[in-house]
C-alpha cells in the first residue's frame, strides 16, 4: 500500500491506478485534525456552534475566528487549516457584494457554494499569468445561510469541491460522534431555542475541555448573521 | 524689412487642421414609442412597431419588447441597433443567470442588471430609451424607468421614446402621479382596472400616433398577470 | 458712389453665424409634403397631402397646400408653410391687378415668371417649392417651381419630401392624353403613396382639376383614415363638475333704453 502511494500521492492531477487522488484525500484527512463545528438548521434559521482550542493561558481567545460573516444573509464555519478559510471567505465576500451590485438582491445561497467549490476545485489548473494553487485546501466549510425564496439553509462543503445539503452537520475532530448525536436528536420542527441547545451540547459532548463563553463561538443567520456576545454565550450554556 | 523668423515646422493650430470625417455620426434614431402601467397585480407594457429614419419608414412590424421570462420584459426605443444588441446582452445573461441560479431572473433584479449595463457604456451611450417591468417579488405591477446610462427609478407607468412628450402627460393627468415629495408618502401605483389602463394606454397611442410621426402602424400590447403574458394590439394610422 | 438697387443679404448672415454659434430660432412651420401634378387630355389635375409638420410632431393634419393662384390657375406648395402661402397670395394679388388692368385671362407662364423672379431675388432664403399648373389660351400647362427660381415645364411633376414616391407612381403609371378620371386616380395614387411612405406627408388627399370648362376643387377627395380606435371608458365630465365660485345677475333692461325707431326705406 505504502508502495503505491509513493508513485502516486505526490501530484495533485495525476490519478493513482485505484482511481484515487490522494492529495484530495489527505487534504479530507485534515480536517479531521481540525476542532468540531457544528451547524443546525431549523425553521426559524441556522444556527453553528465552534470549538475554540484556547491551547494557552496566555492566548487571546477572541483572536480565534472559526466562524465568519460572508454577506449578512449568509455565515460559514470552518474546520481544519483554517488559514486557508480566509481564502474562500474573501472570495465568497467579493461574490456576494458583486452579486448584490449587479441584481440589487442577495445572492442564493447555492449559488454562493457553488461559487467557493469552483475555487477549491482550481488546485489542478495552471493559473494564467499569476501562481496556481500548490495544493488543495485544506478546510471544510458549514455555509448557513437565508434564501430570499426557500428561507433557512445549510450546505457542507469539503476540499474536493464538492456540497451537500444537510439538516444538521458536524465537521472536524469530534464530527463523528456529533454527527450520530446530530442524527438521533434533531427534529424537523425545531425551535432556533432548541437548536443553539442541541448544537451547543453536541459540541460539548465530544469536546475535552469544559464548555465556556471563551471556548466556543455561536453564530445564526436567522434571516440575518449574528454572532453570539459571551453573555448570550453564557445564557445558552445556562439552558443545557 | 522685417527680421526672418527661423522656419519652424508647420504645426496646424487647433481647429485648423484638415477636417476628415467631422459629420460622421455613430447613432440614428429609429423613433417609436413605449408605454407601461403598474397596477395592483398586473403590468401593461406597450410600444409602436413602426420603425423609421430621417422620414422614411423601414418597417411597419418591429418588436421593440424583449420578454426575459413571465414576470418580466423590456422594451426600447431609440436606435435599433443599440436595442438589438442590449437586448441579446440582457437575454444572454438572463440564461447563464437561469443557469447560476436555477430560478428566472425577478423583475428587481433584471432592472439593476439594465441600469449597470447602461452606465457600462457611460461614454459611449446605447442609444436607448427603456422601460424594464413586470411584476414585483410580491406579485403587483412594476415599472423602472431609465435615461441612456443607467439612472434608474421605480414608478407606476412609465413612457419612453418620440411620443413621450405627448403621452406623458396623459398619463400623469388621468394615473394621478403623486410627487413624491408629497407627505405623507402617497401610494404610486395606479388603482385602474385592468380594462381601463388598458383603454387608456391605446387612447393615448391613437392621439400620440395623429400627432407624432414616428409614432403609427400597430400597437403590441402585453399583458403581465400572474398567470403569465396575455398579448393585444392596435392598429394605429400608417400614414 | 454707393450703387443703387440689389438685395441685401445681411440679415440671413446674420442669422446663420448666430445660428452656428448656438442660437435657436423660433421654428418654422414646414409642409413635409407631398405634391404632384399632371398634363391629362384638357387640363391639368394637382394634387397634395394635407400634413404640416413642425419638427417632428404634426402642426396640422389637415391643411391645404393647393392655393389659389387665379380663376384658372392653382398652386401647390412644399416648403416653409408661411413662404408658400405669402409667395402664392403675392403673385394671386398681382395677377387679380393685371385683370384689371388689361382685361384679359391671365397665362400661366406670367405667374411662373413672377414666382421665379421673386424667389430668384430672395437666393433661395424664401423656401418655396412649387408646382404650378393651369389652363391658358396656349392649353394646359405643368411647371415647378424650386425655391432657388428655377423652373421646368413637364407633363408630370412631384415636389417635396414625399416626391419620390410619387414621382415612382408617375413613372410607372403616366400616359399621354389620359382622361379626367385616369388623371385623377394617377395623382390621387402617387399623393397617397407619399402619404403612406413619406413620413413628412401624411393624412388626406386634395385634389384640383382645372380645365377650359373651369376648376373643380376637390378638397380632401381621398380621407384616407379614419380614428382606428375608440376608447371604452372616456373621460366624462359630470354637470356640475366645475364650481361655481360666485355668481351675479345683471338686469340690462336697467341699464338698456329701447327706442322705438322708424323703418327705413330700402328701395326708392
Amino acid at each position: 500500500m505504502f508502495l503505491t502511494r509513493s508513485e502516486y500521492d505526490r501530484g495533485v492531477n495525476t490519478f493513482s491506478p485505484e482511481g484515487r487522488l490522494f492529495q484530495v484525500e489527505y487534504a479530507i484527512e485534515a480536517i479531521k485534525l481540525g476542532s468540531t463545528a457544528i451547524a443546525v438548521r431549523t425553521d426559524e434559521g441556522v444556527v453553528m456552534a465552534v470549538e475554540k482550542r484556547v491551547t494557552s493561558p496566555l492566548l487571546e481567545p477572541s483572536s480565534i475566528e472559526k466562524v465568519a460573516e460572508i454577506d449578512d444573509h449568509i455565515g460559514v464555519a470552518m474546520s481544519g487549516l483554517t488559514a486557508d478559510a480566509r481564502t474562500l471567505i474573501d472570495h465568497g465576500r467579493v461574490e456576494t457584494q458583486q452579486h448584490r451590485f449587479t441584481y440589487n438582491e442577495p445572492m442564493p445561497l447555492e449559488s454562493l457554494t457553488q461559487s467557493l467549490c469552483d475555487l477549491a476545485l482550481r488546485f489542478g489548473e495552471d493559473e494564467e499569468g499569476e501562481v496556481g494553487m500548490s495544493r488543495p485546501f485544506g478546510v471544510a466549510l458549514l455555509v448557513a445561510g437565508w434564501d430570499a425564496e426557500g428561507g433557512p439553509v445549510l450546505f457542507h462543503t469539503d476540499p474536493s469541491g464538492t456540497y451537500v445539503q444537510y439538516e444538521a452537520k458536524a465537521i472536524g475532530s469530534g464530527s463523528e460522534g456529533a454527527q450520530t448525536a446530530l442524527q438521533e436528536s434533531y427534529r424537523k420542527d425545531m425551535t432556533l431555542k432548541e437548536a443553539e441547545v442541541l448544537a451547543l451540547s453536541t459540541l460539548k459532548q465530544v469536546m475535552e475541555e469544559k464548555v465556556t463563553a471563551t471556548n466556543v463561538d455561536i453564530a445564526r443567520v436567522a434571516p440575518k448573521w449574528h454572532l453570539y456576545s459571551p453573555t448570550e454565550v453564557e445564557e445558552v450554556i445556562a439552558r443545557l | 524689412m522685417a527680421t526672418a523668423l527661423p522656419v519652424r515646422a508647420q504645426v496646424p493650430a487647433a481647429g485648423q487642421a484638415t477636417k476628415q470625417h467631422a459629420s460622421w455620426s455613430p447613432y440614428d434614431d429609429n423613433g417609436g414609442t413605449v408605454v407601461a402601467v403598474a397596477g395592483d397585480d398586473y403590468c401593461i407594457v406597450a410600444a409602436s412597431t413602426r420603425m423609421s429614419t430621417g422620414y422614411s419608414i423601414l418597417t411597419r412590424n418591429k418588436s421593440k419588447i424583449l420578454r426575459l421570462n413571465p414576470k418580466c420584459v423590456v422594451a426600447s426605443a431609440g436606435m435599433q441597433a443599440d436595442m438589438e444588441t442590449l437586448h441579446k446582452m440582457l437575454h444572454s445573461r438572463h440564461v447563464t443567470y437561469q443557469f447560476n441560479h436555477r430560478r428566472p431572473m425577478s423583475c428587481p433584479a433584471t432592472a439593476q442588471l439594465l441600469s449597470n449595463t447602461l452606465y457600462y457604456k457611460r461614454f459611449f451611450p446605447y442609444y436607448t430609451f427603456n422601460l424594464c417591468a413586470g411584476l414585483d417579488d410580491e406579485g403587483r405591477g412594476a415599472v423602472y424607468t431609465y435615461d441612456a446610462i443607467g439612472s434608474y427609478e421605480r414608478v407606476g407607468y412609465g413612457c419612453q421614446g418620440s411620443g413621450k412628450e405627448l403621452i406623458q402627460p396623459v398619463l400623469d393627468n388621468q394615473l394621478k402621479a403623486a410627487s413624491p415629495l408629497v407627505l405623507p408618502q402617497q401610494q404610486w401605483l395606479s388603482s385602474l382596472p385592468l380594462e381601463q389602463a388598458v383603454d387608456l394606454v391605446k387612447g393615448a397611442f391613437v392621439s400620440a400616433g395623429e400627432r407624432d410621426i414616428y409614432t403609427g402602424d400597430d400597437v403590441e400590447i402585453l399583458i403581465i398577470t400572474k398567470d403569465g403574458i396575455r398579448t393585444d394590439s392596435l392598429q394605429l394610422k400608417r400614414d | 458712389m454707393a450703387q443703387a438697387g440689389g438685395f441685401s443679404f445681411d440679415l440671413c448672415k446674420r442669422n446663420e453665424f448666430l445660428e452656428a454659434r448656438g442660437m435657436k430660432g423660433p421654428g418654422f412651420t414646414k409642409t413635409g409634403t407631398t405634391i404632384a401634378g399632371v398634363i391629362f387630355k384638357d387640363g391639368v389635375v394637382l394634387g397634395a397631402d394635407t400634413r404640416s409638420t413642425a419638427g417632428t410632431t404634426v402642426a396640422d393634419k389637415n391643411c391645404e397646400k393647393i392655393h389659389y393662384i387665379a380663376p384658372n390657375i392653382y398652386c401647390c406648395g412644399a416648403g416653409t408653410a408661411a413662404d408658400t402661402e405669402n409667395v402664392t397670395g403675392m403673385v394671386a394679388s398681382q395677377l387679380e391687378l393685371h385683370r384689371y388692368a388689361t382685361g384679359t385671362q391671365s397665362r400661366v407662364i406670367t405667374a411662373m415668371t413672377l414666382l421665379k423672379s421673386h424667389l430668384f431675388r430672395y437666393q433661395g432664403h424664401v423656401s418655396a417649392a412649387l408646382v404650378l399648373g393651369g389652363v391658358d389660351f396656349r392649353g394646359p400647362h405643368l411647371f415647378t417651381v424650386y425655391p432657388h427660381g428655377s423652373t421646368d415645364s413637364l407633363p408630370f411633376c412631384t415636389m417635396g419630401s414625399g416626391s419620390l414616391n410619387a414621382m415612382a407612381v408617375f413613372e410607372a403609371g403616366y400616359k399621354d392624353d389620359m382622361s379626367k378620371e385616369e388623371a385623377m386616380e394617377l395623382v390621387a395614387r402617387a399623393i397617397r403613396s407619399g402619404v403612406m411612405n413619406d413620413l413628412g406627408s401624411g393624412s388626406n388627399v386634395d385634389l384640383c382639376i382645372i380645365s377650359k370648362e373651369g376648376v373643380e376643387y376637390k378638397r380632401n377627395h381621398e380621407y384616407l383614415q379614419g380614428k382606428t380606435y375608440e376608447r371604452q371608458f372616456p373621460q366624462r365630465f359630470a354637470a356640475g363638475s366645475v364650481p361655481v365660485v360666485r355668481e351675479r345677475v345683471y338686469d340690462i333692461r336697467k341699464a338698456v333704453t329701447v327706442v322705438e325707431g322708424e323703418p327705413m326705406e330700402m328701395e326708392s
